[in-house]
């Protein structure tokens, strides 16, 4: 558990205390694998898993899992409010943009793990506790989740952070049409999510798309240009922002630096997937998720704390 | 203890890999599995990979995923009670996931029987097109795939133009779109999802355009030249065979098969498409004679129906030149033998 | 097939070359360029940071010069030669980098990816044909997959529109046969142009832009003196001579040509391209070879041999854009072989 609460074990063992109620809408590879996580984690409890299709993959694994599933897709989530306290979205932005008033008229807690930003930029090592104040929050992109708590680290310990730079790459295998066509938006927010985290004057993100076989786990590299390089300051403060983030991404590793080459500092990590419902090679779509889920948790645990549940 | 039908196959098998398996190398210590695996080739692929891990010790795990295991496991207990094999009972179309990390995937689920493909039409098509949707979407999670192998079908391209000695892959042309003509339509359309598929979604997949096979495993109940042909003989009777005779068709014996569908799955590059089958045309009479050949005392041979149409004449040959120059295969068991061996194995696995 | 036929010359010295000298080009330098390409006539003159509009960065090195710049002092220094741009979608977007280039008049765009990954190109290509500019699509490391699958790519790349496809030999990699199949393969299957860019490690540039010119390539690429990354591009004025020869016409004057590589070596280069042993080794692992700068640098920071950094880069099938990479198998290989010296 990120924060300073206990932790997820010390808690249940002291007490008994049931889930939170979450949806998933959005029944895709994504919502599917969102799903296998919301089933492990002992603060949650999926009653809905609605899409718009039965008979997707997505929708027989649920049924199979005894998941509560419809194809009313949201309608099935504004005729059954009482099921549910969080909602998680995983469908695509455009629909989101739809679901959003609704749910907020609902006055449910919304994770959007779509493109449309609608919410509040959400890393949870980084902001957690801001984000618990807003009632929708967005996963900002892969790259962001990967590279944000470095850059942030950086932001929090270099004086004149000139500019940030952000280069990932991921397996050609793991960016499906969705991802390709909306290039970019990709580097758009995930720019936007740099400059808001880390305070750098300039921002930028590249993405490399590797089809090697066999296919690479995700790997991003931080590049900071910054008036005075201070390692010895840094590496800290990154190393407790790179333990935060392996408490909700196991597969988050330091591969290189921090340190200082051709006069900027880099920082490399390694992102590999749980392999849940996924690919484990596709740590890009798994740090998402991962994120996602640990802020539900947090949700949950807050709910608890004001005894809401 | 094997059965003496068993020892057979074994052999068979262990003929073709004498000397040749390193080419099948990257098989080892691998995952393998077979959509549809219950089947003709599937059995085939199973022998194969038994003398393999037996012979080679190439540590292979096989999953045979069909909707017919028990009658599987009951016809060959010999393979479906092996540690190394594992069978899941499945229905190809419901696929979520598959038994295990694989490696390596052969997607053969479809019913090659003629009879359904004219009695259910609609049921044979949607094995095909939305089983093979189903084992693509599947297959786009698994993390180690290194190929997809797609039995697709020597029907795809249509008729075989007259001109030419044998179809290579390239050939233009097509079945009509007829419900007669559901299988090989189908088969087409899921070699075209297939190219989709590594199109969108990256997937490493090839295609192998199977011609027609002999051997043990051919249930004699399917009204095939070859195995009627052989049901006719067995039972001690005359042999018919139905037409004037003058269709042309190539068989491939079993064991060849198993391995050449191996070696392209996995030495293949995405996107390749071979064709699977003997290169040797025989008319149907001159096969009726082979088996025939095999049987003490010869049964005789009865050509039946309207005379040949002048200048029509049915012939479905493979061409593989493109399977012998990229992959260096050819046919390692001879028609003659191919009957041989086939009737053999029935009189054995009759007593 | 070669007389009456004519070639369609695509000049990349101020794009390609730029990977020579670090992306350090002046306006003052693509003002004398142009004029002098200008003159020669040929078709388009390729402007901006080796790895194209917005390609400016810590990771591909950065611009002594903006691309607004280079862009305006381009077009004001050309007549009837086209103002060329090489685009990189995941490194230029079209709101930030595409739009503003088309508005400083920029007449051609190629859109530029990892040959296996055609459909990043769609957008980018839709936008530039609504805008009314000439878009190519272009195949960066195609020497990576088969002909059969590089003919998949460039279907796609029809289907958005473009107007031909350009297959890039970016590491020096092909052998003639090479070039001969793939071009071969889509001149046949698709109705675009199909153009060729050669890099010259294996010392076989010109032989490979022949050999595609004979297969039905309409556009070639060439860079003043091989001005260019690694061992350098298909020397421009040698292939227009060499073009004349054997036939093909270009619409490029001999004498002006050889004026603007002249130019080019005193006014652009710091040296003349050549093949060193270690753009020998790139060009046989087939690695990109924009990278032999930041592989020669980061090698002997960690004191490794450049030459294994490559093999090991071309083992791992690392693709352009990629240099973060060179860092960590610079590293894994001083590990190693600090683990082995004990």
């Amino acid at each position: 558990m990120i924060g300073n609460r206990k932790s997820t074990m010390e808690n249940l063992s002291d007490r008994k205390r049931p889930a939170m109620h979450v949806a998933i809408i959005g029944t895709g590879n994504i919502g599917t694998d969102l799903l296998i996580k919301v089933l492990r984690s002992p603060q949650l409890d999926c009653t809905a898993f609605v899409g718009r299709n039965l008979s997707s993959a997505g929708m027989m694994k649920a049924a199979s899992l005894g998941v509560n599933t419809s194809p009313a897709s949201i309608n099935f989530l504004i005729e059954n409010p009482n099921c549910y306290d969080l909602v998680f979205d995983a469908t695509s932005a455009k629909s989101h943009q739809v679901h959003a008033p609704i749910l907020k008229k609902l006055g449910k807690l919304v994770v959007d793990l779509t493109p449309a930003k609608i919410g509040l930029m959400c890393v949870p090592s980084v902001n957690l506790t801001d984000s618990l104040k807003e009632s929708n929050v967005n996963m900002v992109t892969c790259g962001g989740q990967a590279s944000i708590p470095v850059a942030y680290a950086i932001g929090q310990t270099q004086t004149g952070v000139d500019y940030i730079e952000v280069v990932s790459s991921i397996a050609s295998r793991s960016a499906g049409p969705a991802t390709r066509q909306n290039l970019d938006e990709y580097i758009k927010t995930t720019e936007d999510g740099l400059k808001e985290f880390s305070g750098a004057t300039r921002t930028k993100s590249i993405l490399n798309l590797n089809p090697a076989e066999p296919c690479i786990d995700m790997q991003v590299t931080i590049f900071a240009k910054v008036q005075s390089p201070d390692i010895e300051k840094l590496a800290p403060v990154l190393l407790q922002q790179v333990e935060t983030v392996r408490k909700y991404v196991p597969g988050y590793e330091v591969i290189l630096g921090p340190m200082v080459e051709n006069g900027r500092i880099v920082v490399m990590v390694r992102v590999r997937g749980l392999g849940d419902y996924l690919p484990a090679y596709a740590g890009n779509l798994d740090i998402i998720n991962c994120a996602a889920i640990a802020m539900a948790e947090e949700y949950a645990c807050v709910a608890d704390v004001k005894g809401e549940r | 203890m094997k059965s003496k039908c068993q020892k057979r196959t074994h052999q068979d098998c262990l003929r073709i890999l004498d000397g040749r398996e390193q080419e099948l190398e990257p098989l080892r210590q691998s995952n393998l599995v077979m959509v549809g695996g219950t089947g003709f080739v599937g059995t085939w692929i199973a022998e194969m990979v038994a003398v393999l891990n037996d012979e080679f010790q190439f540590g292979i795990k096989l999953s045979l995923i069909s909707r017919s295991t028990k009658e599987f496991a009951g016809r060959c207990a010999h393979l479906s009670s092996r540690s190394d094999i594992q069978l899941v009972e499945s229905d190809v179309r419901h696929l979520s996931q598959f038994p295990m990390d694989a490696d390596w995937v052969i997607h053969a689920a479809a019913n090659p029987d003629v009879r359904t493909h004219a009695s259910n039409p609609l049921d044979t098509a949607s094995v095909i097109v939305e089983g093979t949707m189903s084992v693509l979407r599947t297959a786009e999670r698994l993390g180690r795939l290194k190929k997809l192998l797609y039995l697709s079908s020597g029907l795809v391209c249509g008729a075989q133009s007259e001109s030419a000695n044998g179809i290579a892959e390239d050939a233009q042309g097509a079945p009509l779109p007829e419900a007669s003509f559901i299988y090989p339509n189908a088969k087409r359309f899921a070699e075209s999802i297939c190219s989709a598929a590594r199109a969108q979604s990256r997937l490493p997949v090839l295609a192998a355009r199977p011609f027609s096979f002999i051997g043990p495993y051919q249930s004699l109940d399917t009204p095939w030249a070859q195995t009627t042909f052989l049901a006719d003989a067995l039972r001690g009777n005359a042999i018919r065979v139905l037409g004037d005779g003058h269709v042309v068709r190539s068989y491939l014996y079993g064991s060849d098969a198993a391995y050449w569908f191996l070696k392209i799955l996995t030495t293949g590059e995405s996107g390749d498409v071979v064709n699977v089958g003997s290169p040797v045309g025989v008319t149907l009479q001159e096969l009726a004679k082979t088996v025939a050949k095999n049987f003490d005392p010869t049964p005789d041979v009865i050509l039946n129906t309207a005379p040949r149409s002048v200048g029509r004449v049915s012939r479905l040959v493979p061409d593989i030149e493109h399977a012998q120059k990229q992959y260096g295969l050819s046919v390692f068991t001879p028609l003659d033998e191919a009957v041989k061996l086939t009737v053999q194995w029935h009189q054995l696995s009759n007593h | 097939m070669r007389h009456n036929h004519k070639i369609r010359i695509s000049d990349p010295t101020l794009r390609d070359g730029s990977h020579a000298i670090g992306h350090q080009l002046s306006a003052k330098q693509i003002a004398a360029y142009c004029q002098a390409a200008d003159q020669a006539g040929v078709s388009i003159v390729e402007v901006g940071h080796g790895n194209g509009l917005g390609a400016s960065s810590l990771q591909l090195g950065e611009s002594k010069t903006t691309d607004s710049v280079m862009l305006g002092t381009a077009k004001k220094n050309l007549r009837s030669a086209k103002l060329g741009i090489h685009v990189i979608p995941g490194f230029a977007t079209i709101e930030r980098d595409l739009k503003p280039a088309l508005d400083l008049g920029v007449d051609v765009v190629r859109v530029a990816v990892h040959c296996s990954e055609a459909d990043l190109c769609e957008r980018h290509i839709s936008f530039c044909r609504n805008q009314g500019a000439e878009v190519w699509g272009c195949f960066m490391m195609s020497h990576m997959i088969s002909p059969v699958m590089l003919l998949e790519q460039a279907r796609k790349i029809e289907s958005y529109g473009a107007e031909g496809v350009v297959f890039m030999d970016s590491s020096g990699h092909y052998l003639p046969d090479d070039v001969r199949q793939r071009v071969e393969m889509c001149r046949d299957e698709l109705s675009i142009a199909v153009g060729f860019h050669g890099h010259n490690n294996m010392g076989l540039a010109i032989a490979n832009s022949i050999a595609a010119a004979d297969a039905g390539a309409t556009l070639l690429d060439g860079c003043a003196r091989g001005f260019g990354a690694g061992a350098g591009n298909t020397q421009l004025e040698v292939l227009i001579a060499v073009l004349e020869r054997v036939g093909y016409s270009t619409g490029v004057d001999l004498y002006k040509i050889l004026d603007a590589a002249d130019l080019a070596e005193h006014v652009l280069m710091k040296e003349i391209p050549v093949i060193r042993s270690v753009s020998v080794v790139s060009g046989l692992s087939g690695v990109f070879s924009g990278f032999l700068k930041p592989v020669a640098r980061i090698a002997k920071e960690f004191d490794v041999d450049p030459r294994d950094v490559f093999f090991e880069l071309g083992r791992r099938k690392i693709v352009a854009g990629q240099e973060d990479i060179i860092l960590e198998v610079a590293k894994d290989l001083a590990t190693r072989a600090a683990k082995g010296a004990i």
